[in-house]
């Protein structure tokens, strides 16, 4: 049983970010890390390996060159290898095209599961793994807490409105996670050593058999204007006055703005 | 091409979800803009019998997609049929179903994808919508580039229309086009497992009152829950209340739980992490309750009660009890 884990470095939680010139994320000066929602997706793969269940896992990562930085780190919490896709005319890739790109990637893998995180923390689209699916025709497993593999069907555990219902599809799928799966395990100085020699292969579009022109430029969306959020008036705060009155105080505010 | 506005039409247990009231609304709203009509994408159980209603909303026809109890996902295969070459856009949820068919239209008609948006608008025949990115940081205005194909598939979080109410329309309802099967159509409901405890949808409540570490245990969800009463609105939670045990998960909110837009959002014990406030910084009006009085939830709040909510939640229930009665209301 292969899976690939798709991994995407995004800049750190909290950092400081902007947009260039030209509309499309500053990367320069910014602490990138993996994705926190891809790690989960990693550790499900690194539990089903340590079960003997998968036989390898191999890591999926498309951005700039020092996203391998995402895979190596990827690397020293487990696994046996991993490949980038990095090439100049992805700059500016939506969400279309990194499925795109995904998708001829996982042909050339064909793993037995895609794994991916689901969402990442720059963008909350969360389309780019059903649209691999739906590229590849492969079916999706999608927001589990668990993901179980066995005679050729892949299952996750995925919350109903009232429950959860496991969900089953014949391999191979895409299938993506949640941070219910158990907490990411960190990489020891012992896997941080051994990644080091771990593969680590880079596409660019030429190896996959893809152009610029085949991913319309490289999106088919564009962003026009960005903008800092309206200012919020600044908070009212309402202290050190007896519980009483505070709920006296609230309650004038949410009739002032009609809430009751 | 025509300038309709498509819409994913969610129904169970014989009843349309809310967002398929608002999406209808919505839809009806930039279908007015574009010159097109609004139509509905229906599926789940009750499509059938319930997508002619859906013509009170705005919708001008209704599409059925399927009438089953099964993952939103198998209906992707009448989904795609239904939506190429149809229209301008196509509303989507921005819940984990809707994202399923919204990204199975993406990767079949190889589409340009939007949101999740808080707001949209028809600027010279195209779609153009306006998007919170960098946690909320950023306000983009995006639409699709020259050439790029239709319909745009768009994720609209939940309350970002309000439902159009009393309208007497009626949706023309027509089956899908054949689609035929896909891999998408495989996936199998093989187990389900009901809660002991009902759970209300969070992404319809409009008036949230959540909890978090400070509630201190299940028990402490009890007074949160009579105020949500009493302001007619649904109990949510964080994920370290959840991650507790003490609320199920179904009831958190954030970046991986529900997305939510209520006009009023009360935090009682909620720090306000980052992850948590993905999940509701759009709501209109945000309460805070905290003894912490440098809690980060007190810098984005628009009101910050800074004290015990185990005295302010029951004296504020009290107080909105007392009102309501000598009002009439």
């Amino acid at each position: 049983m292969k899976i690939v884990v798709c991994i995407k470095q995004v800049p750190a939680t909290g950092a400081d970010k902007r947009y260039t010139a030209d509309l499309r994320l500053d990367r320069t000066g910014v602490e990138a890390i993996i994705n926190p929602l891809d790690e989960y997706a990693i550790e499900q793969a690194l539990r089903l390996a340590d079960a003997g269940t998968a036989d390898s896992v191999t890591y999926l990562c498309m951005g700039p060159d020092q996203a391998s930085e995402a895979l190596r780190r990827a690397l020293a919490m487990g696994g046996d290898d991993a490949v980038l896709i990095t090439d100049a005319a992805l700059a500016g890739a939506d969400e279309w095209t990194t499925a795109k790109v995904l998708a001829a990637a996982l042909d050339k893998l064909a793993p037995d599961v895609a794994l991916m995180g689901m969402a990442s923390d720059d963008a909350r689209g969360s389309l780019v793994p059903g649209a691999v699916a739906a590229m590849r025709d492969v079916p999706l497993l999608s927001y589990g807490s668990e993901l179980a593999l066995a005679d050729g069907e892949a299952r996750v555990r995925r919350l109903s409105a009232t429950g959860f219902d496991w969900i089953a599809a014949p391999l191979p799928v895409v299938a993506t996670v949640t941070d219910q799966v158990g907490e990411p395990r960190y990489a020891s100085l012992k896997g941080i050593m051994a990644a080091k020699r771990k593969p680590l292969e880079t596409w660019s579009l030429g190896d996959l058999e893809l152009s610029a022109d085949d991913l319309h430029g490289a999106a088919l969306t564009t962003v026009t204007d960005t903008r800092a959020p309206e200012e919020k008036p600044p908070t009212e705060r309402i202290e050190n006055v007896p519980a009483p009155e505070a709920a006296a105080k609230i309650a004038d505010w949410l009739e002032q703005r009609k809430l009751i | 091409m025509s300038n309709d506005i498509l819409f994913l039409a969610e129904f169970s247990a014989g009843k349309p979800a809310r967002s398929a009231i608002e999406l209808a609304t919505g839809a009806a709203d930039l279908a007015a803009q574009s010159g097109g009509s609004a139509v509905a994408l229906a599926y789940g159980s009750g499509a059938a019998s319930g997508g002619a209603a859906l013509g009170a909303h705005g919708a001008a026809r209704a599409v059925v997609l399927g009438d089953e109890d099964r993952p939103a996902i198998t209906y992707a295969p009448a989904a795609v049929a239904a939506a190429r070459d149809a229209g301008l856009a196509v509303l989507a949820p921005a819940t984990p179903n809707g994202r399923d068919l919204a990204a199975a239209l993406v990767g079949s008609l190889d589409l340009p994808a939007f949101g999740p948006v808080r707001a949209a608008r028809v600027v010279d025949g195209v779609l153009e919508s306006e998007q919170a990115t960098l946690q909320g940081s950023v306000i983009t205005t995006a639409r699709p580039a020259d050439g790029a194909p239709t319909p745009s598939v768009v994720l609209v979080l939940a309350n970002t229309f309000t439902p159009a109410e009393g309208g007497s329309g009626t949706a023309e309802v027509a089956q899908a086009p054949d689609a035929g099967e896909s891999a998408l159509s495989r996936a199998t409901v093989a187990e389900s497992h009901e809660a002991d405890a009902k759970v209300v949808n969070l992404e319809e409540a409009t008036v949230i009152v959540a909890g978090g570490r400070g509630v201190g245990g299940e028990e402490g969800f009890a007074p949160l829950r009579e105020l949500a009463e009493a302001l007619g609105g649904a109990v949510g939670a964080s994920r370290a209340a959840a991650d507790a045990g003490w609320i199920p998960y179904q009831l958190q909110i954030g970046q991986t739980g529900k997305v939510v837009k209520p006009s009023l959002y009360v935090g009682a014990g909620i720090s306000g992490a980052i992850q948590h406030r993905v999940g509701m910084q759009t709501a209109e009006h945000v309460i805070a309750i905290n003894r912490d009085p440098d809690a980060p939830i007190g810098e984005f709040a628009d009101l910050f009660v800074v004290g015990d909510l185990f005295e302010i939640v029951p004296a504020l229930t009290e107080e909105i009890r007392r009102r309501k009665a000598t009002s009439g209301g």
